[in-house]
Order: structure tokens, then sequence, then C-alpha cells
């Protein structure tokens, strides 16, 4: 069966990093073929060529029967090649209907659009999905997430997709939801719509997927029929069974618990989590993406404040309802998105480094400038910060660096918990390992870690005890001596302790 | 699932109407709760021709929010339009008295209303300027400039075929006909045609628009040039109701029009709204200043009303959106 | 937001003042005399304590269309205070400060509370507070105010008039606010990035309560100053200003997208708009044309801010 698409040693640099190596990936019509792998691996980079967003630096495309250097958007709507995306294209206030056909609408003789043909055959599209309890006439921005993702499949369809890609499409959606899903992409797969599944979710995977091709690092490890891997395997590719020994971990000196949480809820995102946080430990917290990790970390902070269950700080119970009350508890938190969240990328250096602590370098109601550019000077040495100075507008630097002036702005405050998310993503080896050492010797220091991670060999690297959750709930915790790849990325698909522990 | 041809709907036709159209049918509702009240109260209120005075004198403000209810649907807001109402007008009076025929200085300030948006737009969409910062400095562009020009002088001896407002057909006022038929003809235009789509498509999310294929930056030029043509058509209603043109509009016209607009439905936020909300609001409002001197309430209040209508409106459209992101949510 | 880029946009503003003054003083020697300087300066305060802290507002992302508003109401109370009340005029004035305040206040709590943008929420009370004065003024002015009221408008305190005092102490003020202190850290941090801010735990909306409530204050200030210059009160006085504090903001080099501005541009900004608005009356031009020159400046600034700074813009 000839392929839909075919990728042939396609490579991919953005900023001097590879983000793609030489990869080889088909599509044939009537199957589901997963793309899995970690954070970072390159599944985003790799559909966003096909769907002609991006071209490739090297390597050839065949769509149908031409073979291309790349592809355009142009090619990818006539090859049929439809995308659905994480983050949906939609118009909140209009209703199913036009949202489905926006910019290609049925026409009548007159030149108007014809309503009564979009309603109808957007309802035909939505019988053929498995929904029938959706009006088409419903206004887009009041329906669930799950329903508006029905949505952008139907608009797809309504161009006559023969190859959709769908990203990480249950990322946000409840079990029931992943269900009808699937249920979905089985229809689509059997009407020969050919489907490209990106996915962390192993239990999804396979239950739907005909072949399986897993990246690591931009590399392609491999492309196998699903019935040959096991779930097993395929942790191991994706993550590999060497766990770097660049990780110094210097014996730990952990003391007494400082922060204990119990029954931790936050809607549905944070289901009763308890665990306990000792002061001079690192603990690692794994989970897929979309196991309620951040959230943990943003109810902790005080952005999305508990509601339910109890915190305790040294013993104390405390209620946490924003950052400003996270800050004086001596809680700190180096944010997932730190272009966005962790920093402001116009301010320099030394306006960053200051912003969580201005009570430190006032006299008065006045910022003492000096003050606040040696403080800057100190975190800079402090941190091996590679800039020209704490005048140096912080956009300009590298990302590791970036990185160590959000930690650094955290440090000022002498916090006494520190929750790190993705410490070391996006950021080059080399810088990874300096903020590993850092990490480090803070722990030894006493500080308190909870280090939030997708990248399991740093989990495994550097953690003295593992916590991993899963559909919001903490499934397992592990001794450093009990986790290892096997045990870890079990738990991360949802197996429990008592699975695991063998 | 269903093998049957027939389309199901899932719910009849009326009870959709209701739910799409909520806002309108508030209006219409309050409209017709203000007559009953305040002619209760004073009957002459009623009369013909109050009645006569309150829509066909006030015809002009709707048809200008016509061209607003477009603009603030894909997102933007136009601050100048009463000081080119202004403008237009005299340029209307000036073409009248200088010996040009009737119906060219009716719609050559059409054009020209068109032109000067367009200007406008081009600044917004390519310029990437705020709309609401060029409409500003618009705004005393034209308003210092009539001034400046004319030197505050009113237009007098217009010829009495100018007098296009105050004309009848089939026993109904000129501008009334031009109400409705404009308001009705932009609602089908807006509601069936790819290019109406398009405006609310752009104000409801520009770039899920631009994804889809639309030319969001032409558009918007577009839309604004529109916007121009409807103060045109505007400016002839106003220009020729008496027999002077002054030097000056009604003062915060604009405030009038924009607001007609969003408490006709048309969310300041963009992509939702439609053309006949926006008349029924301003034959409101129009309603409205004229029962307060039928009842008796000083006329000087009238502002203050509108502030408040505006505040309310918006923070009722800001309360049922953050309810549905949330809900959404879940 | 570096001293370079700063040192750049003031000092051609700077340059363009000294050559306007240039200009204006060769253009008519009336310019360059203590009483036109002076009376120049009288004009500008109203505006000039607007823009200042309309400065606060723009760097925040935000804007403050009802100034004009609170200006009018502020002044109406004050004459309703005064003269229906019968309440001693400094207290009017102090209760017409307060009510300005407040009517800020409300303006910041609609914006952060409901997250109205500012845009709509300042259009809306523009009209509101706008009703309000006349409403309740009913169109009737009131005059007739005790003579040392107007030493603060028309009269002068050694040797320099009264209201550039207040101007002056409140230029000061600002810019110490703004460049060296916590408040002013976090004005420019909303600005460039407020989720970062807030992540960083800063009082963000405490912050932009306490701008808009200074917005209204500053509106009720130049309101009670215009009485006193113009020995009136009328229900459509400050329509219109919130033009010229924008003009002047922008023009000081603060963008319209909020991060970036100084008080010594806004000063310089409005310094080199009441310098044109002077040479062109002495020239002969009628006020009318001024405006429309105001304008004219606004888009143009905007147009070339954007041209430099496309990748400032978020």
């Amino acid at each position: 069966m000839s392929a839909l698409v075919a990728l042939s040693g396609v490579s991919k640099s953005f900023a001097g990093v590879r983000v793609l190596k030489d990869v080889d990936f088909d599509v044939r019509p009537g199957e589901v073929h997963a793309l899995l792998g970690e954070n970072g691996a390159g599944k985003s980079t790799l559909i966003k060529i096909i769907a002609g967003v991006h071209a490739p630096d090297s390597g050839t495309i065949r769509v149908g029967d031409e073979v291309l250097k790349a592809v355009t958007p142009r090619d990818a709507a006539r090859g049929g090649i439809a995308t659905v995306y994480q983050e949906l294209l939609l118009f909140p206030e209009l209703t199913v209907a036009e949202n489905v056909f926006l910019g290609h609408a049925p026409r009548t003789g007159l030149g108007t659009l014809d309503w009564q043909a979009m309603r109808r055959t957007a309802r035909q599209l939505l019988d053929e999905l498995d929904s029938p309890d959706l009006d088409v006439d419903a206004k887009v921005g009041t329906l669930s997430v799950a329903n508006r993702q029905r949505i952008e499949i139907a608009k797809a369809l309504s161009q006559n997709a023969t190859m959709l890609i769908m990203d990480e499409p249950t990322a946000a959606l409840a079990d029931a939801d992943v269900r009808r899903l699937m249920a979905v992409v089985k229809r689509l797969r059997n009407r020969g719509v050919g489907i490209v599944y990106v996915s962390h979710k192993l239990p999804e995977i396979f239950e739907i997927a005909d072949r399986v091709t897993v990246l690591r690092d931009g590399a392609l490890i491999g492309t196998r029929p699903i019935a040959e891997v096991s779930e097993a395997s395929l942790v191991a590719m994706m993550v590999g069974r060497e766990i770097d020994h660049l990780f110094p971990k210097p014996e730990p000196k952990i003391g007494e618990t400082i922060l204990k949480v119990e029954g931790l809820t936050y809607g549905s995102r944070v289901r009763g989590v308890s665990f306990e946080l000792r002061r001079g430990e690192i603990l690692g917290l794994a989970g897929l993406v979309g196991a309620g990790r951040t959230e943990l970390a943003l109810t902790l902070f005080g952005i999305t404040p508990a509601t339910a269950g109890t915190i305790e700080i040294d013993g104390r119970p405390v209620a946490i309802a924003s950052p400003r009350q996270a800050r004086s508890l001596g809680i700190a938190y180096v944010p997932e998105d730190r272009g966005l969240q962790g920093l402001v990328k116009p301010m320099t250096v030394a306006e960053n480094t200051s912003m969580a602590a201005l009570g430190k370098i006032t006299r008065g109601i006045f910022i003492d400038f000096r003050a606040e550019a040696k403080r800057a000077l100190l975190s800079i040495k402090q941190l091996g910060i590679r800039t020209r100075g704490p005048a140096q507008v912080v956009g300009q630097l590298s990302g590791g660096n970036q990185q160590k002036v959000v930690l650094g702005k955290w440090l000022e405050i002498a916090p006494r918990i520190l929750i790190m998310d993705e410490p070391t993503r996006g950021i080059d080896v080399g810088a990874k390992a300096e903020i590993h050492a850092l990490m480090g010797r803070l722990a030894q220091e006493g500080l308190a870690i909870l280090m939030i991670s997708s990248e399991l060999p740093e989990v495994l690297g550097m953690s003295d005890r593992v916590l991993v959750m899963h559909g919001g709930r903490l499934v397992t915790t592990l001794d450093r001596s009990e986790a290892n790849p096997e045990t870890v990325g079990a738990a991360m698909a949802g197996a429990s302790h008592s699975d695991v522990a063998a | 699932m269903t093998e049957s041809t027939e389309f199901r709907a899932h719910r009849s036709g009326p009870a959709r109407c209701v739910s799409a159209y909520g806002q309108e049918i508030v209006i219409a509702c309050a409209l017709v709760a203000l007559f009953v009240v305040v002619s209760a109260i004073n009957p002459r209120f009623l009369g013909a021709n109050n009645v006569n005075t309150i829509v066909s004198g006030n015809a002009y403000i709707a048809v200008a929010a016509i061209g607003m209810s477009m603009i603030i649907i894909t997102g933007h807001i136009d601050v100048s339009v009463g000081a080119l109402i202004g403008v237009l007008a005299t340029i209307s009076g000036t073409l009248a008295v200088s010996g040009y025929p009737v119906w060219v200085a009716w719609t050559l300030p059409i054009l020209i209303g068109a032109a000067i948006n367009g200007v406008v737009g081009a600044l917004v969409a390519y310029g990437r300027l705020p709309s609401i910062v060029v409409t500003l400095g618009m705004l005393s562009i034209l308003r210092g400039g009539l001034v400046f020009v004319t030197g505050g002088a009113w237009i007098n001896n217009l010829p009495p075929s100018f007098q296009l407002a105050q004309a009848r057909l089939l026993g109904v006022p000129v501008p009334i006909w031009f109400m409705l038929v404009l308001t009705i003809a932009a609602f089908l235009w807006m509601r069936n045609t790819a290019f109406g789509r398009s405006l609310y498509a752009i104000g409801g999310n520009a770039e899920a628009a631009r994804a889809a294929g639309i030319p969001v930056e032409r558009r918007i030029v577009q839309v604004f040039m529109i916007h121009g043509a409807f103060a045109g058509i505007a400016t002839m209603l106003f220009a020729t109701q008496l027999k002077i043109i002054q030097s000056t509009v009604p003062p915060n016209l604009e405030l009038t029009i924009i607001t007609a607009s969003v408490i006709g439905g048309v969310s300041i936020l963009g992509g939702t709204g439609t053309v006949i909300g926006s008349t029924l609001a301003a034959v409101l409002f129009a309603a409205i200043g004229s029962a307060m001197i039928f009842v008796n309430v000083s006329a000087y209040w009238l502002r203050a009303v509108i502030g408040l209508l505006i505040l309310v409106t918006v923070l009722v459209d800001m309360a049922r959106r953050n309810r549905e992101f949330r809900g959404s949510q879940r | 937001m570096t001293w370079r880029r700063l040192l750049r946009h003031e000092t051609i503003l700077a340059l363009l003042v000294l050559l306007a003054l240039f200009v204006l003083d060769r253009q008519s020697d009336k310019f360059f005399t203590l009483d036109n300087l002076f009376n120049q300066g009288r004009l500008m305060t109203e505006v000039g304590l607007v823009a200042i802290v309309m400065t606060f507002v723009i760097i925040t992302g935000g804007i403050d269309l009802s100034v004009g508003s609170i200006l009018g109401m502020t002044a109406i109370l004050i004459g309703v205070f005064w003269k229906n009340l019968g309440l001693p005029l400094p207290v009017a004035i102090g209760l017409g400060l307060v009510v300005g305040t407040l009517a800020g206040v409300a303006n910041g709590i609609i914006i952060t509370r409901f997250r109205v943008p500012p845009l709509i929420a300042t259009l809306g009370t523009l009209a509101l507070y706008r009703g309000i004065a006349e409403g309740v003024s009913q169109a009737r002015s009131v005059r007739g105010y005790p003579e040392w009221f107007y030493v603060l408008g028309q009269g002068q305190l050694l040797g320099v008039p009264t209201q550039l005092w207040i101007f002056g102490i409140a230029a000061v003020v600002a810019a110490a606010l703004l460049g060296w202190t916590t408040c002013g850290r976090t004005t420019y941090a909303i600005g460039s990035n407020e989720v970062a801010a807030r992540f960083s735990g800063l009082s963000v909306d405490v912050t932009k309560v306490a701008i808009y409530a200074a917005s209204g204050l500053a509106a009720a200030v130049a309101a009670a100053i215009f009485v006193s210059r113009v020995s009136t009160t009328r229900s459509d006085m400050g329509t219109g200003i919130e033009l010229d504090a924008i003009t002047a903001v922008v023009l000081g080099g603060t963008s319209i997208f909020g991060g970036r501005g100084t008080i010594v541009g806004t000063l310089l900004g409005l310094v080199l708009i009441q310098a044109l608005k002077n040479g062109l009356s002495l020239a002969g031009v009628k006020s009318d044309g001024t405006v429309v020159l105001i304008g004219a400046v606004l888009i143009l600034t905007i147009l070339l801010s954007n041209l430099f700074h496309r990748d400032q813009n978020r």
C-alpha cells in the first residue's frame, strides 16, 4: 500500500540546536501511526514539517506522487493533510456549523452562504464522529474541550482530509472523553484515513495504533508494528537504558520534614495528593504531560489555591491564597514557562534578579540601585551566569543563563522550599550540568527542593525520592534505590506501587 | 449512526432564534415597555408627531451605527465618526450652495467618508496602530480642521430641494426608509455572505481567521471604508434636516453611536452582535431622551443614563464570558 | 529598558524642544518674555497634571479616557458643595478631590476585579461622569468665588504662578516614584509582562487600582485649578483633555503598548505641544488649527515609534 506521505532523511535545526536528525517517517492510508517521545524529542517539529509550517534543512518529503524538498500549507491542503493542534483555532462566539465551514462554506446559487447545507453537512460529520449530542447551532465557546476537539476533526473532514495529524489529542481530556475519541479515531481509520497520532500515553497507543515510531532527542529510535512491542520496550526506547553519570550527587544531608501536604485538591486537576518534603532533600516529581504536576506546583504557590486538603509548613497549617503569601512563607517557584512566567525579558539582569525581593534593596520607599547591582553581581558570580553584567537585558541571554537568572531571583528571598518546574528544559548540556550542580549544592545547604521533570534521566539522577503522578493523583512514591526506568516509567503510565515494586 | 437523510435539528427554529438574538429581543421589549409606561404617564408621548420626531430625527444615528457595529465586530473602534459627519455635512452643504446638483451634494460625501476612513483603516491594519489612538488623533484633526476651515460659520441659503430628510415616500419619512432598508440589507449581508462572516471571524480570533485563509489586513481596511461610507449616508440624513448646517455636530455624537452598538449587543471585545440590535438601541436612546422631557425629568441626565447602560452591558458581557470560559475548562 | 535607548528618544525630543523654542523666539519677540512663559505654564498645568499620571497608566498598558469627565464632574461638584450645600470652600474643594479619587478607584475596580478592558471601562465612565456633571449642574454655571480662591489659578507665589508650584512638585514626586521606587518598578513590570509580575509576587491589582485612583485625583486637582483660573464652573470643562494628555505622553516616548516611558519624556512632550500651540497662536492661527496639529502629531508619533520599535512590541 503506497504511503500518503513519506519523509526521508529529514533534519531540522532551530537557532543552532538540532531538533530532528535524519528522520524517516511515513503514513499509509487506513492506518493509525503513533508518534511517541518525551518533551523535546522532536515530535512537534516533525508534524509541523508535514503540515507545511516549517521547512526541513535537509531530506525529502513525498506527498502523494510528488517529491518535495519542503511542503507549503497549500501542498498540504492539496494532499488532503489536515492537522488538529493542541491549541484549537476556533471562534467561540460562532456556532459549531459555522466553525466547521469557515473559509470554505457551501454557497447557494446567489453566491450567499448556504446555511441549510452547512448545518446539514455538519450534522452528518458530527454523527459520523459519534457525536449526536453535539448541537450544530451551539456556540463553540460554551462547549467543553473534548467537544471542541471533535469540531476541529469535523473541520478537517469537511475539507476531505485523507490524512489527519492529531497533536496530543487527549492531553486535556477526561477518561470518558478519551474513550469516545478512541472510537472516533478507529472509525476514521476504517474509512481509509491515515492518522498520525502524537502522544505520550501508552495505553491509548496500544488501543488504537497499527504502527508506532519512537523519537528521542531528535533521532529516530525505531518504527515497529504494534504487535512487536510492549509497554516496557516502548518505555525503554523512549528514555534509553543509560542513566548518564552527569549528575554529581553529593551525599545528601536530609533533615526534618518542612512541608507536609495532605489530600491536596484543586478541581479535577489535582486529586487528593499527600506527601512530605524534608530539608536537604531533592524530591523528584515525574509523570506524563497532563498528569497534574504543574497544577500541583501552582496550587502550592498560590496561583490556583487549593479547593480541599491541608498544607503544613514546619508543622503549622497554612493557607496559601496568592504568590505573595507563598513567598512570605518561604516558598519559591521557578516556572515551567520561563519566558512568560519567569522573566520580564525587556528588563535587565539586575531588575529581574531583585523582582521577588524588592524589600531587600530598598531604603524607605526608594530603590538602592547600587545595592541592587551589587546583589545581582553576587548572584551572577554564585550561579555562574554568563552575561555582560547586571545591566544587560535578559532577553539577550541564552536559555541556560536565563534560567539561572530566574533561579537567582528566587534565591534572593532565601527560600526554604524551592519548586523547580522543568529546570533544564530547552537548555544545552553544559548549562544543564551546571544547574544540576547548583541544585545539589543548594540541597546540601539545607534547601528543600521539589523538582518537576519530564526527563527520566534527570529524575533518576537527581532525586533522593521520586513521586509519580498520573491523572491528578499521586500514584507511587519510590526511594532512590527503587527508582529505575522500568518502575518509574510504568508508574508514569498509570501502574501503582504494588504492581511496580517487584 | 443515523441512516436517515432527514436532518434533525436539536432545537426548533423559533427556539434557536430566541437564544441567538437574546439581546435584540431585550431591547425591543425595553422599547415597548418604555412607550407603554411613558404614555401612561403622559399620553402625548404616543402622538404621531412625537413618534415621528423621535424615529425620523434620529434615524441617522442608527445608520451610522450600522457601520460602527461592523468596526466593533472586527475588534476595533472609531471615536472620530462624529467629527467625520460634521465635516461631511459641511462639504455637503457647501456643494449645495455652490450650485452643484443636489444629488452630488448628497452622494459625494459618501465617497469622501470612505476615503478618509480608508486611510485610518490602513494605519490600523498595516501600520499596526491601535484603533483607539489613531481615531483619537483623527478626531481632533477633523474637528479642528472643520472649524479652522469654516471659521465657525454656518451655511445658510440651502436650496429647498436639498432637504432630503424632510421628504416623504408613501407617507413615511425618507430617513425611516433609509434606516429600515439599510439595517435589513446590512443584516442579511453580514449573515449570509463570506465577507460578512469574515468580520465576525476576525473579531473572534484573528489568528484562526488568518489560518482559515481570510485576508485579515485587507478586510480591516475594507470595513473601515464601508464604515466611512455609512457615515456619509448618515450625513445625508443629518445635514438635510434643517435649513442650515452648523459648523459643529451634536456633542459626543460618536459616543452615542458607539453606545448604540454596544448596548445593541455588539460586544466591545469583538466577534458578536448584529446591526438590528444597534438600530433598535439607537431608537431606544432617542425614545429615552424624548421620554425624559415628557416625564419632566431633566434631559441633562441623559448622558449619565447612557454611561450607566454601557457599564452595565459590558459588565454583564464580561460576566458571561468569564463564566463560559471557566465552564469550558472542566 | 536600557539607558541607551532611553537617552535616544529623550535627546531627540529635547533637541526638538530647543529647536521649537528657538524658532518661536525668532518669530515673535513676545515669546521669550517672563509674562508669556508664565502664562504658557499656567495653561499647561491642567493637562500636565493629568499627563503625568497618564504616563503611569499607559506604561501599565492601560488607558484612561475618563479624565476629562472626572475633571468636569469635580468642577461641578465643587461648585455645588460650596454654593448649594453651603460648605466652606476649602472643604468643598477637599471633598471634590475625594470624589475625583473615588471615581478613579471605580475605574480601577472595574478593570481589575471585573476584567473589563481599560478602553471600554473608561469609555463608559467617560459618559457616566460627564453625565453626572451635566445632570447635577443642569447646565448652570457657578460664579462668584471668593477672591482668595483665584490666587490658585491666576495668582502668584513668590513670583511664580501658583499652579506651577503644584505642577512642579507633582512632576518631581511622580518622577521619583516612577524611576526610583518599587511602585515604579512594579508599574514597568506590569506593562512589560503582567504574568511574570504576578508570578514574582508583585501586587499587580493593587498597583493598578492605585494608578487609576491617582489619575482621578490628578483630574480633580486640575479641576480646582481650572475653575480658579477661569473664575467659573461649567459642565463641559475638561472635554478633550484626554487627547492632549495622551499625545503628550506618547510624544514623550512612552509606548502605547506599555512597558516603556518616563516622566521627563512626558514633560518634554508637554512643553513641545504647548510651544507649538503658543507659536501658532502668536502667528495668528486660531486655536482650532492647533487642535488639528495635535491630532496629526499623535498619529505620526505612534507610527514612527512603531516602526522603530517593532521588536519591542508584545
